[in-house]
């Protein structure tokens, strides 16, 4: 059974698992652009920040629940958390892929569906963080799972997880513009020297 | 004012209700039994000795419970009642719910519905309670609620095993030729001790049953009790670790459709229309049928699967006309303590109330309001029925509190007499008082007519039945307390004001039957409690909204006890007294009701302390006819509030399954403690705004406290154990959290005031 | 549409968006595992598939991959599973409808955590709701079956 929950797992991690190590080095110091990147950073943060991607970008172990149903932002019920063994698989017996299969359910507040369902590590953490935290996570190797951040755009353009966000089923609001426009965001905030706004 | 004084404001409800339902009474046909409703189905080789008895030649005892086995353990319980005195072993009887018939009325359930505290034993009370049995049986009543099936059967069916078991000695003394009173019986055979010969009750069944039993069998002592007084493996539960069909979704029949309904959610108002074109297009819907009746106004997508009714129901497009009650909250919140500003009924007005306060300083007055919201039912297993129509005849099987009003409400729903429509009532996957309503056997029946004869069930969804209950009401409690100078309640005075059950019930179930005196429900915990005050008036105002309403597990107990109990505990907290200091001092007179409390502090340790960033809460209710207690202790986490440990304490009078009797004392603490954190009905645009367990949710068992049960049996009468957890639990997690958090509580669900972890 | 269930192929004529609750009660006849809510809210319609828990109730059939079990085959013959040995002992059940699902959830913990704590009974246990209170028992009923072997 525990072979199984790894098998479950590795299609998510695959990605990063696949990472060469020289992928992850810092970018090339650029000219930073703060006139063009800061207004392409807050397009992307837009939708970091936004529910239906932060709610599972959490620190604390719990994804969130909100919605106009659900009165204030609110733990996941069902006692649902990222799993004991840290995977975001959930723990065993409640699974996130107990409920969550790879499409939504057509019913108001069943659960959403994408593939390999599961929460993003706690160092990825968006869920109450400002932007500039947002940010300097995101360009941190360390917690932002060793990726170049033109690795970080094409992931946001071709994740089925991540471009769940813009498809998230009846009765929920999508995170702002697209997949694609955020990966174009993320392009020029990148060509722009990926600026951070200053802490709030 | 003397109690006699106030009888003609007492009418009984009952009794109008009865006259109605077209029975003609007398003494004489009071005595006179219903017919055994067990002779029309007997098998071959098989012989009805009673209402509850029967034995086929194959030695199968049978024995009928004829109430709803919806968790309470009722089937166990009350088919060890027969085999105690049948002699039979319980693992080897067959046990049926049995058909609908008057004949098993529940008499116990309406006693308790006299305006009389259970320790009230006047004259008076006792005539009520006298007149009320002669009224229920010719209402005849078949009804599971009240937690009154273990007290109504208690001597019955002791009794039906006894006289069975005495007519199988005296055939049995005729084929052994020896004299009945010397045989002794054991284990499903009838024995000679002298010679040791013997004969089985298959072989003489069909001898005894024609033989007249004794009018008054004796009854075994406790002393002698085998199965009685011991927990006892429920009868059930095989079932129910297997997965087997035992509930009223289950039910499968050759040629069954399915079908889902969807009415009017402004409830009780008309459909003005509806498009279904685009629903009877899609595959697997077989047709779309509007209902129309006075338990509400909609349509019913009938399909070959319950998933294609659904979908097909989705696609309906119905306009609905409005309700007539206000809107949303703010309205119907105003309609409530709108009435509470005008006078209703009182059940109890000891002393001189307006005397009491008229000179009562400032310092010495304890004021209050207190609110509770509308509560849906919300059982496991949604409301559903399953009903064929053909050859004149219907036939509904149905998870019911309530097989004689099924048969009733169904047969009229299409036109025939009640005799032509048999209800089998299958387990109910909970019923909570939900099931004592007949709306979704009636919308069943008006499908089944239009099936050509094909059997059809009718499944609702979680949203159509949170959003189309019959709810327990809102009640707002206006109270107030006069200190004496030893701060202990001088004058206590309290006003109820929220909708009647009755006066939604009745006209659902009788229409045009009129209502006469007041509804006891909407008081219940408040006036008929054990305390000794000198001037103590309970009022109550009927609140006249169009919403249906209908009984919740503990009904005005629910709300009531959370009123009175942590009101109590805010004179306790004025008058400077500890909170289970101030009950046994009030409660004196009564001695069990001491007892309970003792119990609970000596369990809970309460005289120690709880520890930083802890409190406890106690509260009791005299409920049912036991007498019950909780305390409840919560601390403050990380995440919000948890309950850690609630200590019950019940006094039963007579506990015939201790283990089953716990089970129950638990389970109605969960319902109550689900209901007090975080459950709220509430209504915006007509319609209640809740739908599923996303938003009406209960209680987890990560939420799930620790709990410690005393069952006490020195009541001198029993008492029922199915909703009796239920009010001191609310009230005493209310008093334990407001203890937390230093700040008085008095509106639910707590979660307006406080985050549970 | 074929599915195993049970041990058994099924042959069933469903869309492949129709849950699975649905073709397993419906259409198979299967009716151990019981509708409630229809949003995986409650657990009452938990079956396993591939020996890992999910809610038939949102699951569609055509994802179904592997292995249906459900509350009907787990014992064999008269010998009740384990874990349904365990609810008996400890007289869990009342209203029962929810004790299916409860029951596969317990399963499917025990066949990963052979002896689970109370926190891990809670972690796993938290999705299957029971209205009549039988908490207290579940936990006793786990920890029994734990005693007993069931996860091994």
């Amino acid at each position: 059974m525990l072979a199984l929950a790894a098998a479950a797992a590795l299609p998510a991690l695959a990605p990063l698992a696949a990472q060469d190590d020289g992928a992850a080095a810092p970018e090339p110091a650029l000219a930073v652009d703060l006139e063009r990147g800061l207004p392409a950073w807050r397009a992307i943060v837009a939708v970091l920040a936004h529910p239906r991607c932060a709610n599972c970008h959490v620190e604390d172990n719990r994804p969130r629940w909100s919605g106009p149903s659900y009165g204030a932002t609110r733990a996941h019920a069902f006692n649902v958390r990222r799993g004991a063994d840290e995977s975001g698989f959930g723990n065993p017996g409640l699974r996130c892929m107990t409920c969550h299969f790879e499409t939504n359910s057509a019913k108001p507040h069943g659960p959403p569906g994408a593939p390999s369902w599961h929460l993003a590590p706690a160092e990825m953490a968006w869920f109450g963080k400002s932007s500039a935290e947002i940010c300097a996570q995101i360009k941190d190797p360390e917690r932002n799972g060793g990726r170049s951040l033109a690795e970080i755009a094409v992931h946001v353009r071709d994740d089925a997880l991540v471009g769940w966000g813009w498809q998230p089923g009846p009765g929920r609001e999508p995170a702002p513009g697209s997949a694609e426009a955020t990966f174009a965001a993320i392009e020029r905030w990148s060509a722009a020297g990926a600026p951070c706004p200053e802490p709030d | 004012m003397s109690r006699a004084g106030t009888i003609t404001r007492r009418t009984l409800l009952v009794a109008a209700v009865a006259v109605a339902g077209g029975v003609a009474f007398g003494y004489y046909a009071y005595r006179k039994p219903y017919p055994n409703p067990l002779e029309a189905g007997l098998e071959a080789g098989e012989a009805a000795f009673n209402p509850y008895v029967t034995i086929g030649s194959d030695d199968t005892v049978t024995i009928i419970v004829p109430r709803a086995e919806m968790g309470q353990g009722v089937e166990t319980t009350l088919a060890a009642l027969v085999a105690e005195e049948l002699d039979v072993a319980l693992e080897r009887v067959r046990i049926e719910h049995g058909p609908a018939s008057p004949a098993y009325a529940n008499i116990a359930m309406l006693k308790e519905g006299v305006p009389f505290p259970q320790f009230d034993e006047s004259w008076l009370a006792e005539l009520a309670r006298d007149g009320i049995a002669v009224f229920g049986k010719f209402l005849g009543l078949q009804a599971t609620g009240g937690s009154s099936s273990t007290v109504d059967a208690f001597v019955k069916m002791r009794r039906a095993g006894a006289a069975a078991r005495e007519t199988l000695k005296a055939a049995a003394g005729k084929t052994l030729n020896v004299a009945a009173s010397s045989l002794q019986t054991a284990d499903g055979r009838v024995t000679d001790p002298a010679t040791g010969r013997s004969v089985s009750y298959g072989e003489v069944a069909q001898a005894a049953a024609r033989l007249d039993p004794p009018a008054e069998p004796a009854l075994k002592p406790r002393e002698a009790w085998r199965l009685l007084g011991t927990a006892l493996p429920r009868t059930d539960m095989r079932a129910k670790v297997t997965g087997a069909p035992i509930y009223g979704v289950d039910v499968a029949l050759p040629d069954m459709l399915h079908a889902t309904v969807r009415m009017n959610p402004h409830l009780g108002a008309p459909m003005r229309g509806m498009d279904a074109q685009a629903a009877e297009a899609m595959p697997g819907v077989v047709k779309v049928v509007p209902i129309a009746h006075r338990l509400g106004h909609g349509f019913a997508v009938v399909a070959r699967s319950t998933w294609h009714a659904f979908r097909g129901a989705d696609a309906v497009e119905a306009d609905w006309a409005p309700a007539t009650y206000p809107a949303d909250d703010d309205g119907l919140w105003a309609a409530i303590e709108a009435a509470a500003d005008e006078s209703g009924f009182s059940l109890r007005d000891d002393g001189d109330v307006d005397v009491a306060f008229a000179d009562a300083p400032r310092e010495r007055l304890v004021e209050a309001e207190y609110r509770a919201p509308w509560l849906a039912h919300a059982c496991m297993e949604p409301m559903n029925a399953t009903a064929r129509l053909a050859d004149g005849r219907l036939e509904v099987w149905a998870p019911n509190q309530v097989p004689t009003l099924v048969q009733k409400l169904c047969a009229e729903a299409v036109g025939l007499p009640a005799e032509a429509c048999t209800v089998h009532t299958t387990y109910l996957g909970g019923g909570f008082g939900r099931r004592l309503e007949t709306d979704y056997a009636v919308y069943a029946a008006l499908v089944a007519a239009e099936t050509d004869g094909r059997p059809v069930k009718v499944t609702w969804t979680r949203e159509e039945d949170t959003t189309h209950d019959a709810y327990r009401p809102a009640a707002y409690g206006r109270l107030r307390a006069r200190l004496g100078d030893d701060g202990l309640p001088a004058a206590i005075d309290m006003k109820i004001a929220s909708p009647s059950i009755m006066a939604s019930m009745v006209p659902r179930i009788f229409p045009g039957v009129p209502l006469a005196g007041p509804d006891r429900s909407l008081v219940d915990g408040t006036f008929n409690q054990p305390y000794a005050v000198p001037d103590y008036r309970v009022e109550g105002v009927p609140v006249p909204l169009d919403l249906p309403v209908g009984y919740w597990r503990s009904v005005g107990y629910s709300y009531n006890a959370f009123f009175h109990e942590c009101f109590l505990d805010e004179i306790a907290a004025a008058g400077g007294h500890d909170p289970v200091a101030l009950r046994r001092r009030l409660m004196q007179p009564w001695p069990t009701a001491v007892n309970v409390v003792d119990t609970l502090a000596a369990m809970s340790g309460w005289q120690t302390p709880p520890g930083d960033g802890r409190a406890r809460g106690i509260a009791f209710s005299a409920c049912f006819g036991s007498w019950s207690g909780a305390v409840v202790e919560v601390a403050e986490g990380e995440r919000g509030v948890r309950i850690e440990r609630v200590w019950l304490a019940a006094d039963v009078g007579t506990a015939l399954d201790p283990r089953n009797i716990e089970a129950q004392l638990v389970s109605g603490a969960v319902f109550g403690l689900s209901a007090a954190t975080g459950q709220e009905i509430t209504f915006a645009e007509g319609r209640v705004a809740q739908s599923n367990f996303h938003d009406y949710d209960a209680m987890r068992i990560h939420q799930c406290p620790r709990f410690e049960v005393a069952v006490l049996e020195t009541a001198p009468e029993m008492g029922g154990v199915g909703e009796i957890g239920t009010p001191p639990a609310i009230a005493a997690l209310v008093n334990a959290v407001s203890a937390l958090t230093g700040e008085r509580l008095r509106r639910l669900p707590l979660s307006h005031a406080v985050t549970f972890a | 549409m074929r599915l195993t269930v049970d041990g058994r192929p099924i042959e069933i004529d469903a869309e492949p968006d129709m849950p699975l609750l649905w073709a397993l009660r419906d259409l198979a006849g299967i009716t151990g595992p019981k509708f409630g809510c229809g949003i995986a809210a409650c657990g009452a319609c938990t079956v396993l598939v591939d020996g890992q828990p999910v809610r038939a109730c949102v699951m569609p059939v055509g994802a179904v991959e592997g292995a249906v079990t459900t509350i009907e085959g787990l014992a064999e013959g008269d010998a009740l599973h384990p874990v349904q040995q365990a609810w008996l002992d400890e007289q869990v059940a009342q209203c029962g409808y929810c004790q299916a699902g409860q029951i596969m959830s317990a399963v499917a913990l025990l066949a990963e955590i052979a002896d689970p704590s109370d926190e891990e009974i809670d972690a796993a246990m938290g999705g299957n709701l029971c209205r009549c209170g039988t908490y207290p028992r579940i936990r006793a009923a786990i920890r029994r079956a734990a005693r007993d072997g069931a996860g091994a």
